[in-house]
């Protein structure tokens, strides 16, 4: 019964992308035809599509390390019975309950240049005014989103890596401890290994928010400035909504679809991986 | 949604061929559904307060379904492409209307138009210019706007200005003044790309005139002609002077519009919704702030201004064609929901029954400003069809950020603009 | 919070070198303030007036308390009408997507059968692509079922979405209650199904609050659907009512920072409640891949 709400409802509207793909169809028209492989081959010569797709990349590594690693190191700094550790946690927490409209709009706020907190807090420790425009310019527009979207997914990455924290066994700590490893070689020999699983649960969520990654980025530059940091999501929208080629935004769609396909097929390898090391 | 209705959707999906006619049954239903993208705090109340009038007077109920300017144009495809459009929706003018148009989304009012009178009641300018598509009458024009030179009147008494320019010449001797009065002289919030059109549109418009524009706008014309390159030019030349503030690309109109406010740059080139902003920041207009007309720049070329219209429309798909017409004609022909309107959204009245006296003082003189103009010309992105306005738009942002590569920016938007017409 | 730091330095004194509980909480500290800054410009756009935010008063303290926004939202009826809508949306969206989770884990964990390693992974697929794509055939889809403009379609299309995600944590739960409990049951007796309700699901409470949790806030916070299948203001959840504060030619910055904060306040709440249950559930399965 899953699976069948699920095709009605997912899969089956997938199928109707694919095949919109193999048309011009321009979305308002009752009247389009098949142009067989011309949107992919267009796709091919796409210099737009492109840097979106580098860009995608950038942000996907980007969100296997930044809210992951940060996320780690906040579990296990919490983890080490802190005083206040519930408070923490629910501040590392909060982000995630803001919508992503209001959370994209205070990080512009942040980067704005004359009286933003961003170049505010520089200007003072530099002493001199500092007015670089984070999100106007081609080369740091596409990170300070990064930035702004990491901030989002890092209590999540927390909480999990905190469950896979207290699962486990303290005895195994308290002999590191015993043995007087330093707190980098509990972490790197015993911790680490024993929190793989979690890793792959917290890099799966990471990778899938990523492709979704869209609102924060609409709020804060729409992939601008000229298209520099579009990703695919964003490019397809622009393609489909903007420019009115829907059969060519489906196509766009079916390409990301197959990437998204063979992430999962990686992300299962891991998993097997994974199980192989607890039998 | 009542029963009737709802089955008439039922029946419009299964047969997504747009079944026009097939509103006599919805004739016993005075229900019209409207989907408008009049948001926001302005916008919304206003509108709603003309609905209920409208309401009033002729005993349909709208079925209204605000929606936000940018997502509207991703609803508003979807349900095309659903076979699921209300009666009216609200589109820009120009280029966009003709696309939908094109693709047989639109119902023609030519009949309601010429039963109602529109002739003598809508300008004659903004009827020529946005209403026919195809040769048909589709829209009519709610409300327009004008793009011209927003100042901050202390900001130039400061600097000692006494005069408004009317030619080049008088512009650039003005912008020299305020920048050796230590004021940046114009502020441009191009980090959505739109607001930046306005100076393409106006330095193109003034040295290669209307026709030219016209020529580029449908494809005739290419990016790397001397004209455009002209233009560009001369618009280089004012950024290199240092006229502009910096990082124009990190700021939203509004953001330009409060640093004119507040006194970081004299003027900003904008549309007359900057007076409804500013006015609802408590500025007081022509005490705080003033307008100019883009000054001339070249004998014989004809005097164009510009802007956006917003129309109103019924879609090919129309449940209650009869209420939606009434809707569309109460709309446009009752002065009092036009006034009211208008000068509340800050924006102008194509009615010409409307009396320009509801206006603040500023709007009454625009008026007198579109009223002389030759020509009135939509601004770039309603200009030229949508996927070439988004080769534009993203060239004029990368003009913005390096101004020096002019030359390799308008050739890479002739070679996408072209294989943009292509398709 | 200062004073609880003090104790805890305290022991840290008695050995020879233990400054480690101090460090951390010093460091989680500026962390935490530093995670707190965006949070912090939300609600301090939502105590400044239009004309604070527009003069670039933003950051600095405000001189007096302007709750006017918060007046503003909390008396709007409009407001009252969009939090019910998302929680009438929110609340059975999650119920129903963890339900068939449970039943599509449960199978795919101790039921194998043909292939249904291969429809896992066709499912799993399913929660990669951006929704986006489906927009166009789903509004035909409903459009065609007569239930647009109801709150049906996303009640629908959140459970359908969420069955990806409820399934995969849910089959590595699964996978970890010990198959003998299930072989026991069945001499006793026990079909399938009771064994679900009777020994798999009371070990799987924890499970299943991580996904109320998450899915509660994922569907709370989403507006594309609601924005796609809603028409009327009636029927609008209170994501979209938020959108809306963005005008076509100005923003209600102060309305906006209010009713966001109003907003997510009922996933918060879901978050502290089931806080507990969430560790705990992490701890028991979903981790464990």
């Amino acid at each position: 019964m899953p699976v069948a709400i699920f095709s009605v409802f997912v899969v089956w509207p997938l199928i109707s992308s694919f095949y919109y793909s193999f048309t011009d169809w321009n979305g308002f028209d009752p009247n389009y035809e098949f142009v067989g492989f011309e949107n992919f081959s267009k796709i091919y010569k796409d210099r737009l599509f492109a840097s979106a797709a580098i860009n995608t990349v950038v942000w996907m590594a980007a969100a296997i390390v930044l809210p992951t690693g940060l996320g780690l190191f906040l579990a296990l700094l919490i983890d080490s019975r802190v005083p206040g550790g519930a408070v923490f946690k629910s501040v590392f927490y909060l982000p995630i309950c803001l919508s992503a409209v209001v959370v994209g709009q205070v990080w512009v706020w942040i980067y704005q240049p004359d009286w933003g907190l961003l170049n505010t807090t520089l200007s003072y420790f530099l002493s001199e005014k500092f007015n670089y425009a984070w999100l106007a310019k081609p080369e740091s527009a596409l990170f300070s989103v990064i930035a702004a979207w990491s901030w989002q997914q890092t209590g999540l990455s927390m909480v999990i890596y905190l469950a896979g924290l207290t699962a486990i066994p303290s005895d195994l700590t308290e002999v590191c401890e015993l043995e007087g490893s330093s707190w980098w070689q509990k972490v790197r020999l015993v911790l680490l290994p024993l929190l793989a699983p979690a890793t792959v649960v917290v890099i799966a969520l990471s990778v899938i928010n990523s492709l979704k990654g869209f609102d924060i980025l609409f709020i804060m530059t729409e992939g601008g400035p000229f298209n520099s940091s579009d990703t695919l999501a964003m490019h397809m929208y622009n393609e489909s909504f903007r420019k009115y080629y829907m059969g060519y935004g489906s196509a766009i769609a079916v390409v990301l679809f197959l990437v998204a396909l063979t992430i999962v097929w990686l992300y299962f390898r891991q998993l097997k991986k994974v199980d192989e090391i607890y039998s | 949604m009542n029963v009737a209705l709802r089955k008439l959707l039922v029946s419009s999906c299964i047969a997504p061929a747009i079944a026009v006619g097939a509103s006599a049954a919805a004739g016993a239903d005075n229900e019209v559904t409207i989907s408008h993208y009049f948001t926001g705090e302005l916008g919304l109340k206003i509108l709603q307060e003309n609905v209920a009038k409208f309401e009033a007077d002729t005993g349909y109920t709208l079925k209204d379904s605000p929606i936000g300017h940018e997502d509207f144009k991703t609803d508003i495809l979807v349900r095309a492409a659903g076979g699921g459009l209300p009666d009216v929706f609200s589109y820009w003018a120009g280029a966009r209307t003709q696309f939908v148009a094109d693709s047989g989304g639109l119902s023609p009012i030519g009949d309601m138009w010429a039963r109602e009178g529109l002739d003598d009641v809508v300008a004659k300018a903004v009827a020529d210019s946005a209403t026919m598509y195809n040769g048909e009458r589709y829209l009519v024009p709610f409300n327009y706007h004008y793009a011209g030179m927003f100042y901050n009147k202390q900001v130039l008494a400061d600097a000692g200005v006494m005069e408004l320019p009317t030619d080049w010449d008088g512009f650039l001797a003005l912008c020299e003044t305020l920048k050796s009065n230590g004021v940046a002289p114009i502020a441009l919030g191009s980090k959505f790309r739109w607001p930046a059109q306005f100076w393409f549109d106006y330095l193109l418009l003034r040295t290669a005139g209307p026709e030219y524009r016209a020529a580029l706008m449908d494809g005739s014309a290419a990016y790397d002609d001397a004209e455009v390159k002209e233009a560009m030019e001369i618009w280089r030349g004012l950024v290199e002077n240092g006229y502009f503030l910096p990082n124009s690309n990190a700021d939203t109109w509004t953001d330009a519009s409060d640093k004119v406010a507040r006194g970081d740059a004299a003027m900003t080139l904008m549309g007359t919704w900057i007076t409804g902003y500013w006015n609802g920041l408590g500025l007081e207009p022509g005490v705080d702030y003033d307008y100019f007309p883009f000054p001339t720049m070249r004998e014989g070329v004809a005097n164009s201004v510009v802007g956006p219209i917003d129309g109103l429309v019924i879609s090919s798909n129309v449940q209650n064609r009869e209420g939606a017409e009434a809707f569309l004609a109460y709309m446009m022909s009752n002065a009092d929901v036009q006034s009211h309107w208008t000068s509340n959204y800050g924006a102008l009245s194509a009615n010409v029954n409307v009396d320009s006296s509801v206006y603040n003082d500023v709007m009454q003189r625009v008026v007198g400003t579109v009223a002389e103009a030759d020509t009135f010309a939509f601004n770039y992105d309603l200009a030229t069809p949508p996927p070439v306005a988004e080769v534009g738009l993203s060239m004029f942002q990368r003009f913005m950020d390096s101004p020096a590569d002019a030359d390799a920016i308008l050739g890479d938007a002739q070679v996408a603009a072209a294989e943009a017409f292509a398709n | 919070m200062k004073s609880i730091a003090e104790p805890a330095e305290a022991p840290g004194s008695e050995r020879p070198f233990n400054p480690w509980p101090a460090v951390v909480f010093v460091c989680l500290t500026v962390l935490a303030a530093l995670f707190l800054a965006p949070t912090f410009g939300v609600l301090m756009s939502s105590i400044k007036s239009k004309r604070e935010i527009a003069f670039g008063q933003l950051w600095t303290m405000p001189t007096d308390l302007f709750l006017g926004n918060y007046a503003d939202v909390l008396s709007n009826p409009a407001v009252h009408k969009y939090l019910l809508n998302t929680f009438l949306v929110t609340a059975p969206a999650t119920a129903a997507s963890i339900s068939l989770g449970v039943l599509g884990g449960y199978v795919f964990a101790k039921l194998p059968f043909r292939g249904s390693n291969l429809l896992f992974l066709a499912l799993v697929s399913g929660m990669f692509f951006p929704p986006q794509v489906i927009l166009i055939p789903l509004y035909r889809l409903f459009n065609s079922m007569g239930l647009i403009d109801t709150l049906w379609p996303m009640i629908i299309v959140h459970t359908a979405m969420g069955i990806p995600i409820c399934t995969l944590l849910m089959r590595n739960f699964f996978a970890t209650v010990p198959n003998p409990l299930r072989e026991c049951a069945i001499i006793e007796g026990a079909n399938e199904w009771q064994i679900l309700v009777l020994v798999a699901l009371p070990l799987s409470l924890p499970a299943l609050a991580v996904l109320a949790t998450l899915q509660f806030t994922w569907i709370w916070n989403d507006f594309l659907w609601p924005l796609i299948f809603t028409q009327s203001d009636d029927k609008r959840t209170i994501m979209l009512g938020l959108v809306f504060m963005r005008g076509q030619y100005s923003v209600a910055w102060g309305i906006q920072g209010a009713m966001s904060l109003v907003a997510s306040l009922p996933t918060l709440i879901v978050f502290l409640f089931f806080q507990r249950y969430f560790i705990k559930g992490m701890t028991m399965g979903a981790v464990k891949g």
